[in-house]
């Protein structure tokens, strides 16, 4: 997953360490979520959306994959 | 109750598990040759005080830890459950079968194995989250010089009970310790130098 973690963080000026704080998470953990290492749960992705003001979606973004077709779960139909 | 920070974590655990140390080469041998039965059961049960003082903290550390943290330490608390029930296993059947003469003394290792299955296994997954560890305990003292100072310590008892006629057993076990910890830690050392010149630190 993409994100724009790095990005609003830098915008704000403040350290990772900062972050962190503000999130109540460890230095590593934003380090492993900016560098797309780790993808955060539903709740600290929310955390971290609410802290910048925006939607979850502004934020993160699924990698953009091949367009697959969409596929019937039962062949037949 | 506050949080308990991984130093925290790391100078309570160190000073047990020195205490724990101290007293199996000193004290606890000594329980073959007492007579009376209290005192005997006493003293070989006195080891369990700083084993489950540090597996207390240890549940503190990983109640206080954040989501990514909880995970490496599952990781690692589920590698290291694998690996010694295994590893019992084998000793065991091998030890039915009469091809490994085993007693009930292999016990007192199963808890360090673990302990060590999982601090490898941990350190190994937080390393797969760009989790420097070397860095990561910032205004600590680094794996590395940890290891070269278990080293050094297991080194020194060593010396002195060599000089003070302790049996073989134990001095082997110093010299081994002193030996793995000190070419684990210049491994360490040898690739946190490595990395520090790859990025141009």
């Amino acid at each position: 997953m993409n994100n724009r973690v790095r990005e609003l963080r830098t915008e704000h000026a403040w350290s990772q360490a900062d972050l962190a704080e503000r999130l109540d998470v460890s230095r590593q953990t934003v380090n492993a979520i900016e560098t797309g290492k780790y993808d955060p749960s539903l709740p600290l992705a929310f955390k971290i959306a609410r802290l910048f003001g925006l939607s979850i979606e502004s934020i993160f973004e699924p990698e953009p994959q091949a367009a697959t077709p969409m596929v019937s779960r039962h062949p037949m139909e | 109750m506050s949080r308990l920070s991984y130093r925290q974590y790391q100078r309570r655990t160190l000073l047990a598990i020195t205490l724990y140390t101290a007293f199996m080469l000193v004290v606890w041998p000594s329980v073959h040759t007492i007579g009376s039965l209290p005192l005997k059961i006493l003293l070989a049960l006195a080891p369990l005080l700083p084993m489950f003082y540090v597996l207390a903290q240890l549940a503190r550390l990983i109640r206080d830890s954040d989501e990514l943290e909880q995970r490496t330490h599952l990781i690692g608390l589920g590698v290291a459950t694998g690996v010694t029930a295994a590893l019992s296993l084998l000793g065991g059947f091998l030890s039915i079968a009469q091809v490994l003469p085993l007693d009930g003394s292999v016990l007192i290792w199963v808890f360090p194995l673990m302990m060590a299955c999982y601090g490898v296994t941990r350190w190994y997954v937080a390393r797969t989250y760009g989790h420097d560890t070397a860095c990561a305990e910032e205004g600590g003292f680094a794996p590395a010089g940890r290891l070269l100072l278990l080293a050094l310590i297991t080194g020194v008892a060593a010396v002195y009970g060599w000089r003070h006629d302790w049996d073989s057993f134990r001095i082997g076990l110093l010299c081994g310790m002193a030996g793995a910890s000190a070419l684990l830690g210049l491994l360490l050392g040898f690739v946190r130098w490595r990395s520090r010149e790859q990025s141009g630190e």
